[in-house]
């Protein structure tokens, strides 16, 4: 143990009683596709005691391009990518406590999932999780590490319950229609720099170096070389119904969440999305079809194939995912496309 | 005069790094229905936004000399 861990002891922000530290924590990871399995590595391979993670999806061979832990046998066995992500992580470093669970991260299973865990890391690739994340955080006072990219754009922050602005201050509601991997592209340079803010900061929440926890939002664009940081001080909403004096933790509440019904005898999803509001077609029409994707639409809908899948999507952001009964599978490529 | 920097997606849809606008007395609110409304701009009410390096809301009203970025959370991951 000395040995493996003797070049990150060495580091002065760590040191041997850091490294103790982070050997007996606790990491819960949402998502395993390209900054879970990213931090998944970092942080095996740093000595953490438990990682748990989670993820609803299979390997297939658009993920291999920037999804380090995968390789093409995991896209010929259609492995899920939980299981995928255990088996290597386990190869990587023995020591380490892996869980993997094949599943849709919903608000009842991350509560059960949070206890005993000190630090969540986010690796979604949506809001709805993203905002029950951050509500669970709130309500079990465990912190959050943001993360998110698209493009060569990515963005990182720490939310600490008590301490500093959580999302639903910044956000106060969840935006559709964001930019995702799958309509904006992603080069795996700006995975890896989001991987290197998240899996920095949970290092030193691990070490319980919290006075080196990073307090600023950062955001960078690799491609157009910039690098913003913003402080954050007035950022905390008193109103805020996750952490305010007035909390519900709406997003645990089943009421707002996203809606998925089986359409009887039509192999076919109904998604409504958690928050009403107009998208626009046009644009969505656009972007899918600079991507390659078969797309036809009118003034009411976008219908676009996906695959065995078609999905088509409403002015009010209500879709159809025709070619499944599997709800799981239709969030997932709802969320693909929508955010 | 105000800079107001875009970032992400909002810098394609506008065509530029940077604008020069006179946006002083307006809150960020109304710059966001603005610019939403010169550029045709995806949905603007979820964008973050910062006045001199600082995360600002809806209802801050901006001053003559203020930076404004503009940054749009994305959910990709």
């Amino acid at each position: 143990m000395d040995e493996r861990y003797s070049r990150q002891v060495l580091f002065p922000g760590i040191g041997k009683d850091g490294q103790a530290k982070i050997g007996e924590k606790h990491v819960l990871i949402i998502g395993a596709g390209a900054l879970g399995s990213g931090n998944a590595e970092v942080l095996t391979r740093a000595g953490v005691g438990r990682i748990t993670i989670i993820d609803r999806d299979y390997v297939e061979a658009s993920n291999l391009q920037r999804q380090q832990l995968y390789t093409e046998e995991d896209v010929a066995e259609k492995l899920p990518k939980a299981a995928a992500a255990e088996k290597r992580l386990r190869a990587i470093n023995s020591d380490v406590e892996i869980r993997a669970i094949i599943g849709d991260a919903n608000p009842e299973l991350l509560e059960e999932l949070v206890t005993g865990v000190d630090v969540m890391i986010d690796a979604t690739d949506n809001f709805e999780t993203r905002m029950a994340m951050n509500d669970v955080s709130q309500k079990y006072k465990v912190p959050w590490i943001y993360g998110a990219c698209v493009g060569s754009f990515g963005m990182s922050f720490s939310i600490i319950p008590g301490k500093t602005p959580c999302l639903n201050c910044l956000l106060r509601s969840i935006p559709l229609q964001g930019m995702t991997c799958d309509t904006g592209g992603i080069i795996s340079p700006a995975v890896q720099m989001v991987i290197a803010h998240q899996t920095a900061e949970a290092l030193k929440m691990l070490a319980e170096d919290w006075e080196a926890v990073r307090t600023s939002f950062v955001s960078f664009d690799l491609w157009r070389n910039q690098y913003t940081s913003l402080k954050m001080s007035k950022a905390k909403f008193a109103g805020c119904l996750s952490c305010g004096e007035e909390r519900t933790y709406p997003y645990l509440d089943q009421e707002n969440m996203m809606k998925t019904t089986v359409l009887c005898g039509r192999d076919t999803v109904q998604i409504r999305p958690s928050s009403a509001g107009e998208i626009s077609l046009e644009r969505l029409a656009g972007q899918l079809s600079s991507l390659g994707y078969t797309v036809k639409g009118n003034p009411y809908l976008v219908s676009v194939e996906m695959g065995p899948e078609r999905m088509v999507i409403f002015q009010d952001g209500r879709a159809l995912i025709h070619g499944t009964k599997d709800l799981t599978q239709a969030k997932s490529i709802y969320q693909r496309i929508l955010g | 005069m105000n800079k107001v920097l875009f970032f992400a997606h909002l810098r394609d849809a506008v065509g530029e790094e940077y604008l020069k606008v006179d946006a002083s007395g307006k809150t960020v609110a109304e710059l966001k229905a603005d610019l939403a409304a010169q550029y045709d701009l995806p949905r603007m009410d979820t964008v973050m936004t910062a006045i001199n390096e600082e995360f600002a809301s809806n209802d801050e009203v901006i001053r003559d000399g203020d930076e404004i970025a503009f940054i749009p959370p994305v959910s990709g991951g």
